[in-house]
């Protein structure tokens, strides 16, 4: 999937940061300038360490009221009737809003960003469990809450489904019955590849294998949940939303064409962010009642949710029911892959995903190999369950997508009896192969899979493991030993625009660089951190760029009013893009820079160069002749050359050609325990290629929390649901975040190879550990007890689900009978 | 809607009268009636920790406690580590963080900052297990702890080095104590695995304005 853009500029070779094998960067100590490759000590640190941060719920505005929603107890339900009026006689209750007020505003329903249209409060049916149903706004927390309390909502309940497979059912209960055109709960069916092709491949094969795999539903939980406060300013007929997101301006546009308020005069601020990892792409029912109150009221209103609003009715992630096959060469050559997937996407079709993509990137399957034929079926299924399939620190389904094939790959160095690193090294895309088109039709543009793996077996001691693996089998151990490989690729840098858009916007983004007279500057940038530290990272480019301090750029975002347009922050998209348009914006500046260089030592333009070592400008073949950024920033306000325009600034919109592909080999190393199925993890090594490093303490700092979430997605979360469609996963007491006694040390190492196509050769990184870890730890907890038969264990591998897994295979042992306990000096039998 | 009371906090050594419902939270006491936002609310259930304070030295999670059961009590909050006797510019607790890069978000830091001083006021040597466990209250979710624990032990060496240069005469009183000093450790560069040069501030460094050698 190439594209010709003329916007691209050529990568800039002139420097090669962090070598995988070469010396460690220095910190920056204010030795350097802080540019590519420093661990600059992060910008934004200071307030959150002083308790100084800025969320959303710190907001406090005078005259501000309190949003509280009222949600449906049930997940499938007619509403009869609303009565507010005993909340709205409640002193302090200033209103409760229902769909009929919204109606009136026109606000009663509003777009998904998969074209889908989602009630903002219930109108007439309850989709599922915790569906916002009715607001109450007081003037302060407590009163709101005792408000939502008071209103009561008669319903007749409906039966529900919450299982995707059982909603496909001819029998099953209409749940999108108000869509004209919509007779069952199916949404769409996808393909990808060439399936008479790998038809073909698979009746040719010398050996097939096959995998059910289920990706359980995940749910970002970032620690800050989502919220808002929306100021309706009459005076000025101004919307202004603080609010938690990813995606500042993208809301802008949907929040003006929701609201009917022109775009100019709707400004969004998302202030600092407490986590968003995908959840606060999309635009929630909250954030547009807590607007709507505000216009209605003329007072500013503050809408923040609670833990279990935020898992029960918010964007979860995965929920991908797979089945995988492989076609081989009985030497363990990968032929074809297939795939068919049952998806299941809630009540309303609300994935965040780029518009042209329904299973988003889910079609780069093949993963990091050579695979001549490739197909893959999806199916997508309304039920009675929170929408979603948002992209949970993912690239848009490339998570499902790495942990189907690395699955596959284990499933079949088994079934040959070949080492699981040795059949890998048999199917990688040669290092000298790329830019390699996958067979589903990516451009991948650079990678070196089998030295990243090398790199990462001699970290773990590989051999070592293996053979205390098969003696701890011999020794029938208590503990197991297993060991798991995974070596991924990713496809992160959405995207170009003519493949890539949300809502139509294409997924470009934008960097300003304002360079201030006393030679410090302003960079805005499009997308929002959200504790990825962009705030220190664009100034590294932007002082490698333009040899200027790092600690004399200050880096904005988050406010519309103020920033360039861009698409915001997710699927590891801000370096690729925005890092990209801000190194091209400095290179503009940059060249405006050598004209008033020239005016300044008197010479001619075309003699100017610009010296990347020392970050000054000088005279050809007269390096004394030298000017620093800081004089010529004096020299664009002060003595500007005629002819030109004043002052030294720059803006790029960037529209990337390609999409970047970072890549990796991790390998974990678990003890199963045989009694108790407890697993803990023996080693844990990640190897990680994300082409130019700008700041190695930042890139570790997100390896380290991606792993996290991996152990999380392998071994504990899930959101889980009864037959009635009640969450039974819904809060911190059931949907388990570990903690930092589950999480291990992590060794983290890497290699760089370069993106050919991005002005600093950089790749996205934060989500390769997350994509890229499940894989390692469920191929690791198989390995354990592959010796007897077992192929694979569902996530999350809690103690319980890996136990059934060593009883089936007779690994269990099981406490003797009549085991002797005693309590305080007591003893008795466990019989007693 | 019910009677309110008039409870006193002191907080980071400032003594707050308030008039509060028996039911009103500890933390929106402190985050709403005081203004203090560096106590954040994470879960709702006591499992995030993001609300940990210190009262009366314990640490607390402030979303699982009345305002009025913490009447007359002693309060510590991030707000306050900058003022504590061990405190130059800033904590030890809150140089590791930064030094080791501890955070990202920065949305549970201010709890897991808490949970580390009240660790190291009852264990000020702790071993890594040690640690995880004084955590284990407080969820992280963009750090995988790894760096949390190294900021910890960071504070603890900085705090026994400072130990060992004011002959043990750190203490924790409010208002006791003249502060240590610098440290030997920022006669040189104090990062590790820097270059060696002279030590450049975390904060606050000199600036050249003009650096210019025509």
């Amino acid at each position: 999937m190439s594209s010709d853009h003329e916007n691209a500029p050529e990568a800039d070779t002139e420097y090669q940061h962090a070598e995988d094998d070469g010396p460690q960067p220095e910190k920056h100590c204010g030795h350097g300038r802080g540019g590519m490759g420093e661990e600059v000590s992060r910008k934004e640190d200071k307030r959150f360490i002083t308790g100084r941060g800025n969320y959303v719920d710190d907001i406090k505005k005078p005259d501000m009221l309190h949003c509280e929603i009222v949600r449906s107890p049930h997940a499938h339900a007619r509403v009869k009737d609303i009565d507010g009026s005993r909340a709205e006689a409640m002193d302090d209750v200033v209103a409760v809003l229902t769909a009929e007020d919204l109606l009136e505003h026109d606000l009663a329903t509003m777009p998904t960003l998969m074209d889908d249209t989602q009630d903002v409060l219930v109108n007439e049916k309850v989709k599922f469990q915790s569906q916002e149903v009715a607001a109450v706004i007081a003037t302060d927390r407590y009163t709101a809450k005792d408000g939502a309390e008071k209103v009561e909502v008669d319903y007749e309940v409906l039966d529900p489904v919450v299982d995707a497979q059982d909603a496909l059912d001819a029998e099953a209960p209409l749940i999108r019955d108000e869509l004209d055109d919509q007779e069952d709960n199916h949404i769409f069916d996808w393909e990808t590849g060439d399936k008479d092709a790998t038809e073909a491949v698979f009746d040719a094969a010398d050996v097939t294998i096959e995998e059910d795999m289920n990706y359980q539903r995940l749910h970002p939980a970032p620690i800050e949940t989502c919220g808002a406060v929306a100021d309706w300013d009459p005076g000025m007929d101004k919307m202004t939303v603080h609010m938690t997101s990813q995606a500042p301006h993208a809301h802008r546009t949907l929040f003006s064409q929701v609201s009917g308020i022109p775009e100019h005069k709707v400004r969004i601020v998302s202030p600092d962010v407490g986590g968003g990892f995908g959840n606060k792409v999309p635009i929630y029912p909250g954030y547009v009642v807590a607007a709507a109150a505000s216009f209605v009221l003329e007072q500013p209103v503050k809408w923040v949710e609670e833990r279990s609003e935020n898992i029960q009715s918010t964007g979860f992630a995965r929920d991908y029911d797979m089945t995988g096959e492989l076609a081989a060469t009985e030497d363990g050559v990968i032929e074809g892959v297939k795939v068919d997937v049952l998806a299941n996407h809630g009540a309303y079709n609300a994935a965040a995903q780029p518009t042209k993509f329904p299973a988003g990137f889910f079609n780069i399957f093949t993963g990091s190999y050579d695979i001549e034929a490739a197909y893959g079926s999806l199916t997508a299924a309304f039920t009675n369950t929170a929408p979603g399939g948002v992209a949970y620190r993912c690239s848009f389904r490339v998570t499902e997508a790495v942990y189907l094939i690395e699955r596959l790959v284990n499933v079949l160095a088994d079934e040959l009896d070949v080492d699981p690193a040795e059949i890998r090294r048999r199917n990688f895309i040669p290092s000298d192969a790329f830019p390699y088109e996958s067979a589903t039709g990516w451009n991948y543009d650079s990678g070196d899979y089998e030295k990243a793996l090398d790199k990462a077996l001699e970290m773990a001691d590989y051999e070592h493991y293996r053979e205390e693996q098969q003696r701890r089998i011999e020794n029938d151990a208590d503990k197991l030993l297993g060991i798991g490989i995974s070596s991924f690729t990713e496809i992160v840098g959405a995207g170009p625009g003519e493949q890539c858009d949300i809502a139509g916007i294409e997924m470009f983004d934008s960097a300003d660089i304002r360079v201030n007279p006393t030679g410090n500057a302003v960079l805005r940038i499009g997308v929002q951190t959200q504790g990825q530290g962009h705030e220190t990272t664009f100034a590294q480019i932007v002082a490698e760029e333009l040899g200027m301090d790092v600690d004399n750029i200050s880096v904005e975002h988050g406010d519309t009013d103020t920033e360039p347009y861009g698409l915001g922050t997710y699927g590891s998209r801000s370096t690729p893009v925005a890092g990209a348009a801000t190194a091209v914006a400095a290179r503009k500046v940059r060249d405006k820079a050598k004209s008033i260089a020239a005016n300044e030592l008197e010479a001619a333009e075309e003699d100017i160069e610009w010296d990347r070592e020392s970050g000054e400008f000088h005279v050809a073949g007269a390096p004394d002749r030298s000017i620093t950024i800081t004089e010529i920033a004096a020299g664009a306000y002060m003595n500007h050359p005629g002819g030109e325009e004043p002052g030294l600034e720059a803006t790029n919109y960037y529209d990337p050609p390609e999409m970047t592909y970072p890549f990796g080999s991790y390998i974990v190393v678990v003890e199963v325990d045989r009694e108790t199925g407890e697993v803990d993890f023996e080693k844990f090594v990640a190897v990680d290629d994300c082409g130019n490093r700008i700041n190695p303490m930042i890139i570790e700092g997100q390896i380290h929390g991606g792993l996290a979430q991996g152990i999380a997605t392998a071994m504990l979360e899930e959101v889980t649901y009864d037959d009635n469609g009640n969450v039974t996963g819904g809060d911190f007491m059931n949907y388990l975040l570990p903690t930092a006694n589950e999480i291990p040390n992590f060794d983290t190492g890497h290699t760089v190879t370069p993106s050919p196509h991005h002005p600093i050769g950089a790749k996205g990184v934060g989500e390769s550990p997350t994509v890229g870890s499940p894989p390692a730890i469920v191929n690791a907890v198989v390995d354990a007890m592959n010796h007897a038969g077992v192929s694979h264990v569902e996530m999350p591998m809690t103690p319980d689900v890996v136990w059934a897994a060593l009883d089936d295979a007779g690994l269990a042992h099981k406490p003797a009978q009549n085991v002797e306990f005693e309590f305080d000096g007591a003893s008795g039998s466990a019989d007693d | 809607m019910t009677d309110e009371r008039e409870i006193t906090l002191t907080i980071n050594g400032t003594e707050h009268t308030l008039e509060v419902e028996p039911r009103r939270l500890l933390v929106h006491a402190i985050r709403e009636d005081l203004d203090m936002t560096g106590t954040h609310i994470g879960c709702d259930t006591g499992n995030c920790g993001a609300c940990t304070i210190l009262k009366d030295g314990e640490p607390i999670k402030s979303c699982l406690m009345f305002a009025a059961q913490a009447d007359g009590a002693e309060i510590l909050t991030v707000e306050g580590m900058e003022d504590l006797p061990e405190a130059t510019d800033l904590h030890p607790l809150q140089e590791g963080f930064k030094a080791e890069h501890g955070l990202q978000c920065g949305y549970c830091t201010p709890g897991m900052l808490m949970a580390g001083k009240a660790l190291l006021d009852e264990n000020p040597d702790p071993d890594e297990e040690t640690i995880r466990d004084a955590i284990s209250g407080n969820l992280c979710r963009c750090t995988g702890y790894q760096n949390i624990v190294s900021s910890i032990e960071y504070a603890a060496d900085e705090l026994a080095d400072r130990t060992a240069t004011d002959g043990g005469a750190v203490t924790a009183e409010p208002g006791g104590g003249d502060g240590p000093g610098a440290d030997d450790a920022e006669a040189v560069c104090g990062q590790s695995e820097c270059c060696g040069g002279p030590d450049a501030d975390l904060f606050e460094r000199d600036y050249p304005t003009e650096d210019t050698d025509t």
